[in-house]
């Protein structure tokens, strides 16, 4: 590829020093000088090219989601020999509790986390947007737990929220098992998730934001519209598009969570934060039944599948109601 | 009408400052901690202030064999470091294909890579574990890398969206000229799109070094732990020594928020703008 570097370099500086011109001049004085023509370019460069990520995808994504597939119609604790057993997997976990009750786990998290980290982040970034000296600055602290690994975080908040030696409760004066009780332990998980999306969720929400003309502001100011009903009136709905696109991605991303979960409590206190992730490790790495695991797998695959298509036809229609 | 801007100054104030305080208080009280010794943590309780500060915990991370970080870190970055030169160099290769050339079946191919989205990672956990145990790989450096450093569709999807839109007459130019498609790349496309892939590249890194699950699957023991497992494996080991916890979570996420620190104005403008999610 690289033959006659010494020509090459020199026809670079060449470029280089026409190029000071600026685009046009550029475009004309790149025109062919040797009569180029135009190479022949077959196929064959371009499945050369996608080649790596081809089989990237084929062997890392394709196949593994086949795999569970087929797994999840066979009974198999790694060691033994797999046993073809259908639907039974499937008919186990509707009938017995733990896939119902991860369903409704995952639920209550989405529930909770999802509509307050929403709330939360369009309060700061309205907030933000004003531009006061020194909300740069909270602009940068608020995103720094979103590059934080969720275990890490995960790891921090078990600690603060121990019942005799954490931060919390030191700090509350109170002695309050948090993790390990089984009413609080849930919303205590929700409450880091939604503490790490905040400042990430209220970025796009101050993108949008400053999407919207100042002129309509005062046009409402002028007419006398409070600031309360110009939030409820111009900025909610003129939000929409941002709103719903944070949605949909919150969601999915709350029925994928795991690291969170399995730092602060491992899916307990008696499987009351067992997440549908958290569900699939335990099955396939604690009680080694992966074929059980693969069919709760391909179940998290099909909800996941539905919601997208949903948020796509929906969208399509929304965007363009939007945009008008 | 002046006290009501004032009122609304203040409460715009008010709104920033315990934002910023909620956000940084988790992490000043794990720096508090792991500066303290366990000593101090029982008698002085967990809300005081490191005086003395010691640097035990982390020195004991780093020369001890129960803490034995060193090796977690030298993983972690090898394992980052790997993925991220595969995944650009073959994310690029291919949005170029599909952004730049013509090719029979183009359409239908990247319709299944942007199918491929929707794959979340905990699904294919279970079928990746199977295919490495039954290849042998378990618990190998390959193990932790083959699954990511061929491309990443999400990648190739963005950098496709960037590549389509720049101006064709450039290209043509310099295909005109002869450049073939290697030279193409490295000396029109990747510096015209400069923004997107410094911005993927830094995507990549925080993706994989904060990456928990697969590693924590397919890894067993000391030899192949990433930063995180090793975090983890820790904590449930010590689980009540939360000084020398406190030090390794520090560690663990410390690269990172400086990384951050330094490429803020990119990430926060890049997210904001809607090219990432």
């Amino acid at each position: 590829m690289h033959s006659g570097t010494e020509g090459e370099e020199e026809e670079e500086r060449e470029r280089d020093a026409r190029v000071v011109g600026g685009p046009d001049l550029r475009l004309v004085l790149l025109a062919p000088r040797h009569t180029g023509r135009m190479r022949p370019r077959s196929p064959l460069v371009a499945y050369l090219l996608l080649a790596p990520s081809l089989i990237g995808v084929t062997a890392f994504l394709l196949l593994p989601v086949a795999i569970a597939f087929v797994v999840s119609l066979f009974r198999w604790d790694l060691i033994g020999t797999r046993q073809f057993v259908g639907l039974q997997n499937y008919a186990d976990l509707l009938t017995g509790g733990a896939l119902l009750n991860s369903l409704w786990v995952t639920a209550l998290f989405t529930v909770i986390a999802v509509p307050c980290s929403l709330a939360l982040g369009l309060l700061l970034a309205t907030q933000l947007v004003r531009a006061v000296p020194g909300s740069s600055i909270v602009r940068v602290i608020v995103v720094i737990p979103w590059v934080c690994a969720p275990l890490a975080l995960g790891v921090v908040w078990k600690w603060i929220f121990q019942p005799s030696t954490g931060a919390l409760n030191a700090l509350l004066g109170v002695r309050v098992e948090w993790l390990t009780s089984p009413l609080l332990a849930l919303p205590a998980v929700a409450f880091v998730a939604i503490w790490q999306q905040v400042g990430y969720v209220s970025l796009f929400f101050q993108a949008g934001l400053a999407r919207i003309p100042d002129s309509i502001y005062e046009a409402a100011r002028i007419d006398g519209a409070s600031s309360l009903q110009r939030l409820r009136h111009m900025t909610i709905p003129l939000l929409r598009p941002t709103t719903f696109f944070l949605a949909v991605t919150q969601v999915v991303a709350s029925f994928q969570v795991f690291d969170m979960v399995y730092a602060l409590t491992g899916g307990g206190p008696s499987h009351r934060t067992e997440v549908i992730a958290s569900l699939i490790y335990n099955q396939a790495f604690d009680s080694f039944s992966v074929g059980k695991a693969s069919a709760v797998a391909v179940i998290l695959f099909l909800l996941l599948v539905v919601v997208t298509v949903l948020q796509q036809r929906y969208f399509g229609r929304r965007i363009t109601y939007d945009m008008s | 009408m002046h006290t009501r801007r004032l009122l609304s100054l203040a409460a715009t104030y008010a709104v920033l400052v315990i934002a910023a305080v909620l956000t940084l208080a988790p992490f000043a009280l794990s720096v508090i901690t792991a500066l303290k010794t366990p000593h101090q943590f029982v008698q002085d309780g967990p809300l005081a202030l490191p005086v003395p500060g010691t640097l035990e915990n982390f020195t004991r991370l780093f020369t001890t064999a129960e803490g034995g970080f060193v090796t977690p870190i030298v993983v972690t970055v090898q394992m980052v470091l790997v993925i991220l030169a595969g995944q650009m160099v073959f994310s690029v290769l291919a949005a170029y294909a599909f952004a730049l050339l013509r090719f029979p079946g183009r359409d239908l191919l990247f319709w299944v890579y942007v199918a491929t989205l929707m794959v979340p990672q905990v699904v294919v956990v279970v079928p990746l574990y199977l295919m490495m145990s039954e290849a042998g790989m378990r618990n190998t450096f390959w193990a932790l890398v083959l699954p990511f450093v061929l491309g990443s569709p999400y990648a190739i999807f963005l950098l496709r969206e960037n590549f389509r839109g720049m101006s064709t007459e450039l290209l043509d130019a310099m295909r005109l000229d002869g450049a073939g498609t290697l030279r193409l790349l490295w000396s029109l496309v990747i510096p015209l799109n400069r923004p997107i892939i410094v911005t993927l590249v830094l995507i990549t890194v925080v993706t994989h070094w904060n990456s928990f699950m697969w590693p924590l699957v397919i890894t067993s023991g000391p030899t192949w732990q990433t930063v995180t497992v090793a975090t983890s494996g820790l904590q449930s080991q010590y689980s009540s020594n939360w000084t020398l916890v406190m030090a390794a979570t520090t560690l663990a996420m410390l690269p990172l928020i400086i990384l951050f620190m330094v490429f803020q104005r990119q990430i926060t403008r890049s997210i904001g703008a809607g090219t990432l999610r």
